[in-house]
């Protein structure tokens, strides 16, 4: 009981203000959203989307007071259990499901419905956090490499399964925290050559210009290092696969579904379809583009008011914010975010044991990917994928499922001390 | 390298990489918000904002007493967008919405309903008419309520599109006069007419688009604003009409008749107080407004016996005749060169004065004396039709006017039998309305007005055109000429062809027509009846024209089939029109001049045995088990004399307060109109009468 009564000292208080400054915002901005001029109704009408989002906000209050006060440990002696279950429910989920649009994402009773892609982050999380407590666990080894991929894998293929490729593509934010964790930085730059290479390939018309510029790098590379002809051998097979690949590449996209192909070519050239696929992202450039400096005032905008775009109160949610408050709002808000993943940096690195910094660092890499990744979408700067802002945007898995992974954290770290004697 | 450095190394690397990825999330809102600024702003304006028509709102058509005959009101076109709702929603709702949609406008079954909402969502169709029936304002709200609808036209996708629609507030009430306007700006009627006026003008405004994607007018100094139509007010009575179509309905369905028309018209102003036009359909009634038969083209006909009429005028103002000549009918044939001219009575009238002939009709005697005197010179006979104007279209108000036709003396189809029979009214064509205008001047005294059915154009009180009564001729004959015509017509009724729809109560003048129709250039024996004439006819206050073609049965002339619906379109305005319908004042014991019991004239004999006993006021009533009493004042005492209100007769009202009086007359389906305050003093129907629903009852209290 000592203990317990010392670990509310050990609250992170900041990092719990930024989250409600969050929540509030993104509440009143879900309204924004849906309010009609003409048919005004509160904020709190269970009817429309910012009542609703109330009601997840209470509930998720409710599931912040049970993490609070339940025991430190149990979160990491479930570690597997949960994630086993969220595994089950992924499995389950395309069968007793609802479709929706070709996915199934949701399972649940009558209204009531929650998308286990979204839980399934925290408890990844804290499966990889339990795998990787270990001291002895080294990344550099290849069976520790392939094990926690497989962790890691396991539900990016389930998910892929549902179809929901933007909440699949959360999971590989988990590398962030592998490359902290000690994850070899070859594959750093394996990684991002290839998504270098695949963005000039689909984004320059001719490939010609990419080959040059191949050619050109592989020379500098053998010129610049020793003249051994293993080495000029492994850099010109790698010029080649990358020629190789920068061709193929265009021929997969053209095997893609069509609306994948559309959202990825879209990205070069939003001109391309403006009244199809394109329509998302120029209207909501047009509603942040036309927010100005201070923004057009609460509840004064009109482009975003409109159904131009489908997800505006999940996934465009920014755009709300860059109309309404303009360019102000819209840094107000990334400050936030900034100050938030900061801070949890800060909390990640005082932890005493590794359990704690993995899944802090977890915590910090799926909300910064979610950040990043969607406000870039609702500015043009990446593909229009559907993930949510966390904490801003409207729905109650969302709200919950972040809610939860930041609040395990907290919980943890206020307990760093207790945590500190099972340093091995 | 140690681990410590290597994990320094690897956060600073994470670092810079995540600076450079706000970096470049913060230059991006920055080069749109400012660099791109005003590109996307502009873009927004030219989504956001139009330039859109702001129809002017249609004028409305009155009725002479300010009923209205059109106007217009706000329908919605159901459309919906069946991809917004989600799927939760839909699921829920979409049985229920199919069902109720269903129920609603009864033309699919809810699985139909359900089976076209769920293909258009999955195709992705984003625009779906639900049913292209229009829905009223009430509705709308209602609809608005039902699952799916209710989550709005962002979470329903339902979207409610207005239109404004013409409203005829009486339905099918002279529904062709009234008329309509398509959308190719054609019609028929005053809408078409008068389309210039009621149309408005269109004007223009900016408009900025609001949540829910409709459009909110936003001030701009390059607004035009939008001039809405002029009101119509026509002298159509509504009352009048109603008496006419049904009248005129009854006598179709009852003769089985193509197509009948009525035109009513007053007689000093030439207003047009009714025109039905009735033709066989479809309908439930088995009769509709087809076509302005009283007007129109189509009703061009030759007018048979009510031509008659310029005839006999023709030969009095040439002096060749006197009422009372003698004129030899024979055995009711005449041979005029190779055709044959016939009476109706199989012999003939024999030798009869031209009273007669005109009072029965006869063709022979008619088409005689005209070709005795004006068959050397037939361009004489022609110019009393050109003098009272029946050769030239009326120049009426509503467009589509058919135009009179009459053959010229040496023309090429001009025969030496054309004259006869013109005579009679044949080989000639003329509009019901023409008609009516001829007999309207022989009841003004000779003086020919124009026929009219707009009298004023107004917006709001401010009066834009106010049309007066037209005259077209100040006499068309001598005055001897006139009353002698006047006598013939009463004469029609008193003793003629038209003998059967005599009233004892106000005196009727007309003339009964029958033309055998002529199909493919034969005579056949279907008749295009007619009757044409006025009432009262010592003060004329109103002249109609009843018309109706191909009756069928046994009679099936002008007399049996048109002139009843005259007597009784005739009655109902004469029971109306408390003007027309001074005697029926109900003597009271006032007109005994007995005014001592001046308060209880008539009520319950309980409630006045009450009254009368509380105060020690004698009185004996003999009666028994009668509510409703008179009262009679006796010397000394009040005889409480019992007043039926059983019979299937219109009862007598007089003295009763207005309360009770509406609760006898209403209880008798009657539809009670009043002037004045206190009790009645006068009725318009007699006690006695026959009661018919929905007839009209003046009262006049004081």
């Amino acid at each position: 009981m000592r203990q317990d009564d010392l670990y509310i000292n050990k609250i992170d208080w900041l990092t719990i203000t930024i989250y409600a400054l969050l929540v509030i915002m993104g509440w009143f901005n879900i309204y924004a959203a849906v309010y009609d001029e003409q048919a005004a109704k509160s904020i709190f009408d269970f009817s429309i989307n910012s009542g609703k989002q109330l009601v997840w906000i209470g509930t998720a209050l409710l599931l912040i007071t049970i993490i609070m006060v339940a025991d430190y440990r149990l979160f990491e002696n479930l570690s597997w259990i949960l994630y086993i279950v969220l595994l089950v429910l992924l499995i389950i989920t395309p069968f007793i499901g609802k479709e929706v649009k070709g996915q199934v994402l949701s399972i649940g009773f009558g209204s009531f419905r929650i998308q286990p892609s979204e839980f399934a982050k925290f408890t990844t999380a804290l499966a990889l956090a339990k795998f990787m407590e270990r001291p002895s666990l080294d990344l550099t080894k290849f069976k520790y490499q392939i094990q926690v991929l497989t962790i890691i894998f396991i539900p990016i293929i389930l998910i892929m399964l549902q179809p929901d490729t933007g909440t699949a593509m959360v999971y590989t934010a988990f590398f962030i925290m592998l490359y902290r964790e000690g994850m070899p930085q070859r594959y750093y730059v394996l990684g991002l050559t290839i998504i270098t290479i695949s963005l000039l390939a689909l984004g320059i018309e001719n490939n010609f210009y990419i080959v040059i510029g191949v050619v050109v790098v592989v020379l500098i590379l053998i010129l610049l290092g020793k003249k051994k002809f293993s080495r000029i051998l492994a850099f010109s097979i790698l010029g080649a696969v990358t020629i190789v690949y920068t061709y193929s590449l265009d021929y997969v996209v053209s095997k893609l579904p069509e609306h994948q192909q559309n959202r990825i070519m879209v990205l070069f050239n939003p001109d391309l379809d403006p009244l199809g696929v394109g329509w998302n992202v120029t209207q909501s450039k047009i509603a942040i583009g036309s927010g100005g400096f201070a923004g057009k005032g609460y509840l004064e905008g009109t482009q975003t008011k409109f159904d131009f775009v489908p997800e505006q109160h999940t996934d465009f949610i920014f755009c709300t914010l860059g109309e309404e408050f303009g360019w102000l709002g819209s840094l107000v808000v990334i400050f936030l975010f900034c100050a938030l993943l900061i801070r949890l940096v800060f909390l990640a690195e005082r932890q005493k044991n590794r359990f704690s910094r993995i899944y802090g660092y977890s915590v910090i890499s799926i909300l910064l990917f979610h950040f990043m990744i969607n406000i870039a979408m609702t500015i043009g700067l990446f593909p229009v994928v559907g993930i949510p802002l966390p904490f801003f945007s409207y729905g109650g898995s969302s709200l919950w499922s972040f809610t939860i992974l930041l609040f395990i954290f907290i919980k943890l770290d206020s307990h760093r001390i207790q945590l500190l004697g099972r340093m091995k | 390298m140690n681990i410590k450095r290597s994990i320094v190394l690897r956060v600073r690397i994470a670092f810079v990489a995540v600076a450079l990825l706000a970096g470049a999330i913060f230059y991006k809102i920055v080069h749109l918000q400012f660099v791109e600024g005003e590109k996307w702003e502009a873009k927004s304006e030219s989504i956001n904002f139009q330039y859109r028509q702001v129809s002017a709102t249609r004028g409305n058509i009155y009725a002479a007493d300010g009923s209205l005959l059109a106007t217009s009101l706000p329908f919605y076109r159901v459309v919906m967008d069946p991809i917004v709702a989600k799927e939760e929603v839909y699921r829920a709702g979409i049985d229920s919405l199919a069902f109720l949609l269903s129920s609603y406008y009864r033309d699919r079954s809810a699985d139909t309903y359900k089976r076209m909402i769920t293909e258009a969502r999955t195709t992705g169709k984003r625009y779906l008419i639900l049913n292209r029936k229009q829905i009223g304002y009430q509705d709308m709200q209602k609809m608005s309520q039902w699952p799916i609808f209710r989550n709005g036209r962002m979470g329903g996708g339902i979207i409610f599109e207005k239109v404004e629609k013409r409203y005829r507030p009486f339905n099918n009430l002279a529904s062709r006069t009234v008329g309509f306007l398509n959308e190719d700006k054609y019609g028929v009627g005053i809408e078409y007419s008068f389309n210039e006026y009621l149309e408005g003008k269109n004007g223009r405004a900016l408009f900025q688009r609001i949540a829910g994607g409709s459009w909110k007018p936003v001030f701009d100094a390059e607004d035009v604003k939008p001039d809405d139509g002029y009101d119509i007010f026509t002298t159509l009575d509504v009352n009048i009409q109603d008496v006419a179509e049904s009248a005129l309905l009854r006598q179709l369905i009852n003769k089985d008749a193509e197509f009948g028309c009525v035109i009513v018209m007053e007689v000093e102003t030439g207003h047009i107080k009714a025109i039905a036009n009735l033709q066989k359909n479809k309908s439930s009634y088995g009769y509709g407004e087809n076509y302005n038969f009283a007007i129109g083209d189509q009703g061009l006909t030759e007018p048979g016996s009510t031509f008659k009429l310029i005839s006999i005028m023709a030969l009095l103002e040439e002096g060749k005749i006197g009422l009372n000549d003698i004129v030899d009918t024979g055995d009711g044939t005449f041979r005029f060169y190779d055709r044959t001219m016939r009476d109706v009575k199989q012999g003939g009238y024999g030798k009869i004065t031209v009273q007669e002939a005109f009072e029965k009709s006869s063709n022979v005697a008619i088409s005689k004396l005209v070709d005795q005197h004006f068959g050397h010179s037939p361009s004489r006979f022609m110019a009393y039709v050109e003098k009272v104007g029946l050769d030239q279209p009326l120049g009426f108000q509503l467009r589509g006017e058919g135009a009179p036709y009459f053959k010229k003396p040496g023309e090429k189809y001009w025969y030496g039998t054309t004259l006869p029979w013109m005579s009679i009214g044949y080989e000639s064509k003329l509009t019901p309305l023409h008609t009516l205008t001829l007999y309207n001047a022989v009841a003004n005294n000779g003086k020919m007005v124009k026929p009219m059915i707009v009298q004023a154009i107004a917006k709001g009180n401010a009066i834009e055109k106010k049309f007066q009564t037209e005259v077209v001729k100040k006499s068309i004959a001598s005055d001897k000429t006139i009353k002698a015509l006047q006598q013939l017509l009463e004469g029609v009724v008193n003793n003629g062809t038209a003998k059967n729809i005599f009233s004892g109560d106000y005196k009727i003048a007309g003339k009964t027509g029958t033309a055998q129709k002529l199909i493919d250039g034969r005579y056949t024996q279907r008749y295009y009846t007619s009757f044409a004439g006025y009432f009262p006819a010592d003060k004329p206050k109103y002249s109609a024209i009843v018309v109706i073609d191909s009756p069928k049965g046994f009679n099936a002339y002008g007399g049996d089939v048109s002139a009843p619906v005259f007597k009784e379109i005739a009655d109902k305005i004469y029971a109306q029109d408390l003007k027309l319908n001074k005697k029926t004042a109900v003597p009271t014991y006032l007109a005994q001049g007995i005014n001592e019991f001046p308060f209880i004239q008539a009520g319950k004999v309980d409630e006045l045995q009450m009254i009368c006993n509380k105060f020690g006021i004698s009185n004996h009533y003999n009666g028994q088990g009668d509510n409703w009493v008179k009262s009679v004042p006796q010397v000394k005492s009040i005889q409480w004399k019992s007043n039926p209100t059983e019979n299937p007769t219109v009862p007598d009202v007089s003295g009763l307060p207005l309360r009770d009086a509406l609760y006898v007359l209403e209880n008798k389906g009657l539809r009670v109109v009043y002037q004045g305050k206190g009790r009645v003093k006068n009725q318009s129907i007699s006690p006695g009468t026959p009661v018919q629903q929905n007839y009209v009852i003046n009262l006049v209290l004081g």
